[in-house]
């Protein structure tokens, strides 16, 4: 494998890598400008950005979603996002699919399906990327829900949950499955109860353990200051970029 | 006029013909698509996860388990109205011996296909397009992109293969239910003498070879047809649409397609 341009380390040596990469934008959303960004596993890094749509856009073009402009003249990529070793750009949809798969997300859409019950909402990713039994499954989810304060898995229909429970719900959705990335939005609202941000903290620190690497994207610097320590990587996403 | 001027306005005439020309066949050609890559999907085994198990049993226990007492009714509706009055007035006439011939290519044939394809387009095909049109505009499925959950493999593929299979059930369900309720409204009235099994036996005589390819064709092919354009007329919504223009237009879409189905297996098979 080729040494990383930047020489910080090889491919497979981050979890995610954006290295000079541009994305495919319009003015409205994530500027076109080279972003860079290294993730080892295990690390957690802190992205400041007041802009909602800018922030979902970010984390789509980290997760591969939104492409690597392409230079009109040479047809060459500008800059690449790989994602564990893997450049979204050299992988057909179905491996990228699957690579999704090793992601867990909280989004500010969160994308619950109303035809399903919510314990079918917080199995889908798990159930449709992995071959892990059921019950195992089941077991995994029930034993997050109440780490997070849920009695058990919720078998409602979202619309039928309260604000809180499926925001607890995200939670284990995106923690389901043992993530190698999480790619959380706003994950955490100031006005949350204290034992849910508490067990939030847990589960992140204990994902970060067992070498998830994550990318926190905030509108307010207040939500991780609880969390955050010296060494950990902090930007803040303008117009200009990522800048730390 | 200079050559570059006199150029760009020959480029803007054919962006305008091809855009035109283009807009007239774009769902038609969404559909091919969509159609080869839910055959595509169903022949490969890593298509077939728990996620579209679970899609395509809830669908086929909508659509069969809703779809059944309309189909007894209409059935039995047409059963009365169409066996009863064929078997009468072709006794009336003396040609009681064409009465078999006449239900399988009128009946069988015919009607079955199409008035199941209406039923499946009005009972669950609706439901479809509304349920897809919801989770495309409310960004849903967009968010099960960014999980690695495709969509298309998750919701269009189970739901087309589910009305194909509910289109052939439904359909022999149809045309077993309108024939037995056409002999009892004749046996009571005493037009018929001959047991219920000859009955049958006269119809299922008088279909050729390709009956028995071209009727179960038929019920496969309006199913997934309408399982198809009303899945994908659901993901093609724009954010100008409402439910309002939404469904007229996944109607129409879906009556179209159980009525070019019928005509096109007709033209093939030679049944006019």
């Amino acid at each position: 494998m080729a040494d990383d341009p930047s020489g910080t380390g090889r491919d497979y040596d981050f979890v995610l890598k954006l290295d000079e990469a541009v994305p495919v934008s319009d003015s409205t959303g994530l500027p076109p400008v080279k972003y860079n960004l290294f993730v080892e596993p295990g690390e957690c890094v802190f992205i400041e950005c007041r802009d909602e749509f800018r922030a979902a856009q970010f984390t789509d073009f980290c997760a591969g979603i939104l492409p690597v402009k392409e230079d009109p003249a040479t047809r060459k990529r500008r800059g690449a996002v790989s994602c564990m070793g893997l450049d979204w750009s050299d992988l057909d949809e179905r491996r990228a699919n699957a690579l999704r798969g090793r992601i867990g997300r909280i989004t500010a859409e969160s994308g619950w399906i109303d035809l399903y019950e919510m314990h079918l909402n917080i199995l889908w990713p798990s159930l449709h990327h992995s071959r892990a039994p059921y019950d195992t499954l089941v077991g995994e989810a029930v034993k997050l829900c109440q780490s997070f304060g849920l009695p058990g898995l919720p078998t409602q229909l979202p619309e039928k949950l309260s604000v809180l429970d499926r925001k607890r719900s995200e939670y284990v959705r995106a923690f389901m499955n043992r993530p190698s990335l999480l790619l959380l939005e706003n994950p955490v609202s100031l006005t949350a109860p204290v034992e849910l941000y508490n067990a939030f903290f847990t589960e992140l620190t204990a994902a970060r353990e067992r070498g998830c690497a994550v990318i926190w994207i905030g509108a307010e610097r207040s939500a991780w200051s609880g969390y955050i320590q010296q060494g950990m990587q902090r930007f803040r996403l303008g117009d200009n970029g990522l800048l730390k | 006029m200079n050559f570059s001027e006199r150029f760009s306005i020959l480029h803007i005439g054919l962006a305008l013909l091809g855009r035109f020309a283009r807009s007239l066949p774009r769902f038609f050609l969404i559909v091919i698509g969509g159609g080869w890559g839910v055959f595509y999907s169903i022949l490969h085994p890593s298509a077939w996860r728990r996620t579209v198990i679970i899609e395509f049993r809830r669908s086929l226990r909508q659509l069969v388990a809703g779809g059944f007492f309309s189909v007894v009714v209409v059935a039995c509706l047409t059963g009365f109205g169409l066996v009863s009055q064929a078997v009468y007035w072709l006794g009336f006439a003396g040609m009681s011996q064409m009465t078999g011939g006449l239900l399988s290519s009128v009946l069988l044939r015919e009607m079955a296909p199409i008035l199941v394809g209406v039923i499946l387009l009005g009972r669950s095909g609706m439901l479809m397009l509304t349920e897809m049109g919801g989770l495309t505009k409310g960004g849903r499925l967009s968010s099960l992109n960014g999980m690695g959950v495709d969509p298309f493999l998750i919701f269009v593929v189970p739901r087309t293969i589910a009305m194909t299979v509910g289109g052939i059930t439904l359909g022999t369900l149809f045309g077993a239910i309108a024939l037995a309720t056409g002999y009892v409204a004749c046996w009571v009235k005493g037009i018929v003498t001959v047991s219920i099994w000859s009955f049958l036996f006269e119809v299922v005589n008088s279909m050729q070879l390709v009956d028995y390819i071209g009727i179960p064709l038929k019920f496969l092919l309006s199913g997934s047809s309408v399982g198809l354009c009303c899945c994908l007329s659901g993901i093609d919504i724009t954010a100008e649409d409402n439910l309002t223009t939404l469904m007229p237009r996944g109607f129409s879409r879906g009556i179209m397609s159980v009525l070019v189905i019928n005509v096109v297996i007709d033209v093939i098979l030679g049944s006019f």
